[in-house]
């Protein structure tokens, strides 16, 4: 009976060969690490947030009189909605733990050169949709921290020459964050989800155009090549396992780790709290941004340190494949620019005086050398990598690489 | 293996480290928090039908809840405007103070009993500088045995207001305890499934 | 056979068992996880504190009829005058024959569910019973349906007196 469903869609539609071609039997390089498990976590957190959104929209309301009692209502009142609130809200910090581990991947093994570029820029856009969405979905609970990170953030836009204020008060729809910005916002929290779901299927097809980079940086012969079903579901899946226990823990142990206190006490406009700070995963670029004393300048720095991992194929010039590991050098600045982000993070989370604000402007520095030095020293190290020996295939394809770029000079 | 034995000493530490506050004690402090704090405070998201949560008899309830009904959230005894007025603000609804405030139940614990009185013979709090509630478990003119019943009836009061801001906590952690049990389980079959499947690769 | 497709066999079948297994402990997981989100579509407790209304019947005066909600739906209450109660009593109803002791619990009140068996309109008072605008059923002053298309007589709620002029309507 099933078959026979199946050879009827068959006849009509691509099923089979289409399940085959790019799941069952698609060829996966037989080396990847658990490194590259992080992309299909990823789908898997964006489904559950969007399976949770779409249960809280049932209850919540976007409204500034009536949001914040509601996702009390949500929290005691709803069956199971203490359970769904957390799965979501623990689900947006679990999103960008996982989607940041997929990129520190690809920039530790290279896997945004030739020929994935493309492929690396439709990622770089889903983060842009992600940060637009969590943004917008931090509003809706209506509290304190909610109410002012909107205040600030649609601030920064005021940064735009000549039409800054104009553009701001647009962005809320009305003179401060409001009740027609909370119901925009929740519109939009709605839509972008799905937006990233279509962006995530170019993501895919780009990926199966130029298939998963591996560790060794070489293209492997066909023979290194394993179907993707039964090797890498079950891999996956079994790391799918592990992250499911963490996220669990915190959603049933400590669910409120990554809510701050202060948004329990309803949105005030009439009072700041003392100390607001961004969520987790914004405060590196908070920290960017607070760290150049003018408030354009604050804001081009900041838009510019998320745009610029997008010119990683061209800062990274560089013919030896692999990424880091067959690069001492590039590996060496890998892993400063992480400790980096991490020193970032923590002066974004604390007030910006004293040697707090010093080590603030050293990490910003630090984090744009990163990127400004690459071009050169990645040069520089090619030609000291490729003195000093690699191994043949690995060299061999630098060599034909370099090559031809000096034929075309 | 021992990879497996690591998260399962993880997952027993994380769920042994879980301590609550017993029925007793929820109970004595939820008088306090009637009789008491409810003067002023609002507690908007408990409504008194939620004390039989905390095993109340609906006699004890009925004698709590007077003749509000019994699906009636705990307000103040006292009409907001009048609050302004005596205090010059509106004092804080109490029904999630717990999660509000960095430290939850301790800072609570800590500010009710912060109170002292000042070289200049005014009371003020170590913890809360300009507060504009009265010392009302009256800690700052207690004696040494007076200020051991105000601990009691601070700790048990604080104890209240968590399991206010978090009425679920119970339900949680014991539906936890099994979603994570579930799902060691299910990983522990998983990674013998991969290695099985894998070993098929030589 | 060799020893060693035997052993290859023997591994193969323990993995499949142990692939079955797997799928079975997921599959039960998934559906599992379905519960809390069809349960928090479920009236939640604060909608089924509402699920019983105390209404005070002691403003009606015999004749009169008073609609009170519960559920979100509305009630009609009828202090029946003792001649309506002798012709309720003396008559069966129409198509859905139904003695009139059975639909009440004390003569003098009617309680029924004012929404239309048919179609569910609110059907309007009249002085023989009530009258559904939507499609002209007629009901007399039992609740039982006597002329037009609706199927069955009017609802009775599950209600009981909880005094001499309080009923609790939603639990009987």
């Amino acid at each position: 009976m099933m078959s026979k469903i199946i050879a009827w869609v068959d006849q009509r539609f691509p099923l089979t060969s289409f399940v085959k071609h790019e799941l069952t039997e698609y060829p996966t390089p037989r080396n990847l690490s658990y490194w590259w498990g992080f992309g299909f976590l990823a789908g898997f957190v964006l489904v559950i947030q969007i399976v949770t959104g779409i249960f809280l929209a049932m209850h919540y309301k976007p409204d500034s009189k009536l949001a914040f009692d509601s996702i009390q209502h949500i929290m005691r009142e709803v069956n199971y909605g203490w359970l769904i609130r957390y799965l979501h809200s623990t689900g947006a910090s679990a999103f960008f733990a996982v989607i940041y581990t997929h990129m520190a991947r690809t920039l530790y093994y290279g896997s945004y050169r030739r020929p994935r570029e493309l492929l690396w820029w439709t990622g770089q856009g889903l983060l842009l949709l992600m940060m637009a969405t969590a943004f917008m979905g931090y509003l809706l609970p209506w509290g304190q921290m909610s109410y002012w990170g909107a205040q600030v953030i649609t601030s920064l836009f005021k940064a735009t020459p000549v039409y800054g204020e104009q553009i701001v008060t647009w962005l809320r729809g009305g003179f401060t964050v409001d009740d027609p910005t909370l119901t925009r916002f929740f519109s939009l929290h709605y839509l972008f989800p799905f937006l990233i779901f279509g962006a995530v299927i170019v993501h895919l097809v780009a990926l199966h155009t130029v298939r998963s980079s591996n560790p060794s940086g070489i293209n492997l012969a066909d023979k290194d090549n394993i179907p993707f079903h039964p090797y890498f579901t079950v891999k996956d899946l079994f790391g799918l396992g592990i992250f499911m226990i963490i996220y669990m823990l915190i959603v049933f142990f400590k669910p409120d780790f990554f809510i701050e206190a202060a948004n329990n006490i309803p949105a005030n406009p009439m009072q700041t709290p003392a100390h607001i700070v961004p969520e987790w995963y914004f405060l590196p670029f908070y920290a960017i941004l607070r760290s150049v004393p003018d408030l354009a300048g604050g804001v081009v720095a900041m838009a510019i340190s998320v745009l610029i991992f997008a010119a990683m194929p061209y800062l990274d010039r560089s013919r030896i494949t692999g990424g880091a590991r067959y690069r001492p050098v590039y590996r060496a600045m890998f892993y400063i620019f992480v400790i980096n982000i991490f020193v970032l993070g923590y002066v974004g989370a604390h007030p910006p005086t004293g040697t707090l604000k010093t080590v603030g402007e050293i990490s910003t520095m630090i984090y744009f050398m990163t990127f400004l030095l690459l071009p050169f020293i990645s040069r520089w190290e090619e030609k000291f990598v490729l003195a000093k020996g690699l191994p043949p295939a690995v060299e061999e394809m630098a060599r034909k690489e370099i090559a031809e770029a000096e034929g075309n000079v | 293996m021992s990879k497996n034995k690591l998260f399962g000493l993880f997952v027993c530490l994380i769920l042994t480290g879980q301590a609550h506050a017993d029925q007793a004690q929820l109970q004595r402090g939820a008088h306090v928090a009637v009789e008491v704090c409810n003067g002023c405070h609002t507690l908007k998201y408990i409504k008194y039908s939620d004390f039989f949560k905390l095993g109340f008899t609906k006699k004890d309830v009925d004698a709590m809840r007077g003749d509000k009904p019994l699906d009636s959230p705990l307000l103040s005894q006292m009409d907001p405007q009048s609050e302004l007025s005596m205090f010059g603000i509106v004092p804080p609804d109490l029904s999630l103070m717990a999660k509000a405030r960095e430290g939850g139940a301790h800072y609570i614990y800590e500010m009710i009993t912060g109170f002292y009185t000042d070289s200049k013979g005014q009371t003020a709090n170590r913890v809360f500088p300009g507060i504009k509630m009265p010392d009302i478990l009256m800690v700052s003119q207690a004696d040494a045995a007076g200020k051991q019943a105000i601990d009691a009836k601070a700790k048990d009061v604080s104890a209240f207001l968590e399991w206010a801001s978090d009425p679920q906590a119970e339900e949680r952690i014991t539906l936890g305890k099994y979603v994570i049990g579930y799902f060691v389980v299910l990983t522990v079959l998983l990674y013998f499934l991969k290695k099985k499947i894998w070993k098929r690769l030589g | 056979m060799s020893e060693e497709t035997m052993n290859e066999g023997a591994d193969l079948s323990r993995r499949e068992f142990l692939g079955t297994v797997t799928a079975g402990v997921a599959a039960a997981g998934v559906a599992a996880a379905c519960v809390p989100f069809v349960s928090s579509m479920n009236p939640s407790s604060d909608v089924l504190a509402k699920a019983t209304a105390e209404i005070d019947i002691s403003g009606i005066a015999p004749g009169e009829e008073k609609t009170f909600p519960w559920q979100g739906k509305p009630v009609f209450v009828v202090h029946r005058t003792p001649e309506e109660i002798k012709a309720m009593e003396s008559s069966n109803g129409g198509k859905d024959p139904e003695a009139d002791a059975k639909r009440v619990q004390k003569p003098e009140w009617l309680v029924v569910i004012g929404i239309c068996t048919h179609l569910g309109c609110v059907p309007n008072k009249t002085s023989s019973g009530w009258l559904c605008p939507c499609h002209g059923s007629v009901y007399d002053n039992s609740g039982r349906i006597i002329s037009g298309p609706a199927p069955k007589n009017l609802h009775i709620p599950p209600y009981h007196f909880v005094a001499e002029n309080k009923i609790l309507i939603g639990k009987a």
